[in-house]
């Protein structure tokens, strides 16, 4: 577990694009502690999440991974399943991984529960 | 509606009542405007192809899911697949000369049947029927001025709208056994809105001024303030985003529907 998961960019970069840096300390300790522990049942850094989002293109520009998406989608999936969450809650849960993602620049939508 | 009050009132909206459906008989006034829109030769460009999320089965929904449409599948209660047909180039002789026959297409403007059967269809558009981009240009900007009157016929309505992009394109085809003309343009996501229907406020636009010309493209188009003021009265212009609330208003229905935030 990280000593402080807040100093990797992709981290602070989405508490401060989502406005977490307002939420309650507690708020703020479940959020690191749920994308730490996303990140370390991948073996990979927050940083190295969205990286592995990303590709080079051949103008050396970057852009989206549509396979790299792909994976981490699955990811999320599994993930919630493992910790024994579902309806709603799994889908909360899934989409609050998916924000991180998302304020870092990666498009990608997960259901709406709507039952 | 009035008419500039359905033009104003028009935004994407991205937020529906997911529980409640869309009345048939909405869809089909939409699909009738379609039908009635400004299509050149007039030809049969457009096609349309009407789901509705709760007809599906849960192995069809999850075939159409992505990582990039996904929410929006959830929460649009129907949706129109909208193509266009590369076919529409078909009859078209058949077609004008019946306009030449209804008084439509009129010699004096120059129509007549020798002109549609020995110069524009043999020496003009049946060449141009054989150029691909000649046909996607056509096919796009017919069948995108067919959704124009679909989108707001369904303003008029009272319900929520929305394009989305054509993803998974193959996916789709192969579910509803889409012909192989038919080309993808356009989902229109449909449903009552969620969010409130000015959706945060008139998206930014920029004035007549920057994108139209009068006379010559040096002289852009000069507002006349009366005008202006008449649309806005009559709501075609109307107070522009974003509402004070709008951020909350977006932070309330995310956590309603668990989506990101």
């Amino acid at each position: 577990m990280y000593d402080n998961i807040l100093e990797f960019p992709s981290v602070k970069k989405w508490f401060e694009s989502a406005n977490h840096d307002s939420d309650t300390q507690d708020e703020q300790k479940r959020l690191l502690d749920m994308i730490a522990n996303f990140c370390e049942s991948l073996d990979q850094t927050p940083d190295e999440l969205i990286e592995s989002c990303l590709r080079t293109t051949k103008d050396g520009d970057t852009a989206i991974s549509a396979k790299g998406r792909k994976n981490v989608q699955q990811a999320i999936d599994d993930w919630v399943t493992s910790q024994g969450l579902s309806g709603h809650q799994a889908i909360v849960t899934a989409n609050t991984l998916r924000s991180f993602l998302i304020h870092n620049g990666v498009f990608i939508q997960g259901p709406a529960s709507i039952q | 509606m009035e008419f500039n009050r359905v033009v104003g009132t028009r935004r994407s909206i991205r937020f529906f009542k997911s529980w409640k459906p869309v009345e048939r008989e909405k869809i089909q006034v939409m699909l009738e405007a379609a039908n009635r829109a400004s299509r050149s030769m007039n030809a049969d460009y457009p096609r349309a192809l009407v789901v509705n999320r709760d007809d599906l089965d849960k192995k069809t929904l999850d075939a159409l899911r992505n990582p990039t449409t996904t929410a929006d599948l959830d929460l649009a209660p129907t949706y129109i697949f909208w193509y266009f047909d590369m076919n529409y180039p078909q009859g078209t002789p058949e077609r004008l000369k019946e306009l030449v026959e209804k008084h439509v297409l009129t010699p004096s403007h120059g129509w007549s049947k020798a002109y549609v059967d020995d110069f524009l269809w043999p020496q003009i558009l049946k060449p141009l029927s054989q150029i691909p981009e000649a046909v996607n240009f056509m096919g796009g900007t017919e069948t995108g001025i067919a959704i124009c009157n679909a989108l707001n016929a369904a303003v008029d309505q009272g319900l929520g709208t929305c394009l989305h992009a054509f993803t998974a394109p193959a996916v789709i085809k192969e579910l509803f056994n889409v012909p192989d003309s038919w080309y993808p343009v356009w989902i229109q996501l449909v449903g009552y809105p969620a969010e409130e229907p000015e959706a945060g406020g008139q998206r930014p636009r920029k004035p007549l001024s920057e994108l139209f010309f009068e006379g010559n493209c040096d002289t852009p188009w000069k507002e006349d303030p009366k005008v202006t003021e008449y649309l806005k009265k009559e709501g075609m212009i109307q107070e522009p985003g974003p509402f004070p609330y709008r951020a909350q208003e977006v932070r309330m229905l995310s956590r309603m529907f668990g989506l990101p935030e």
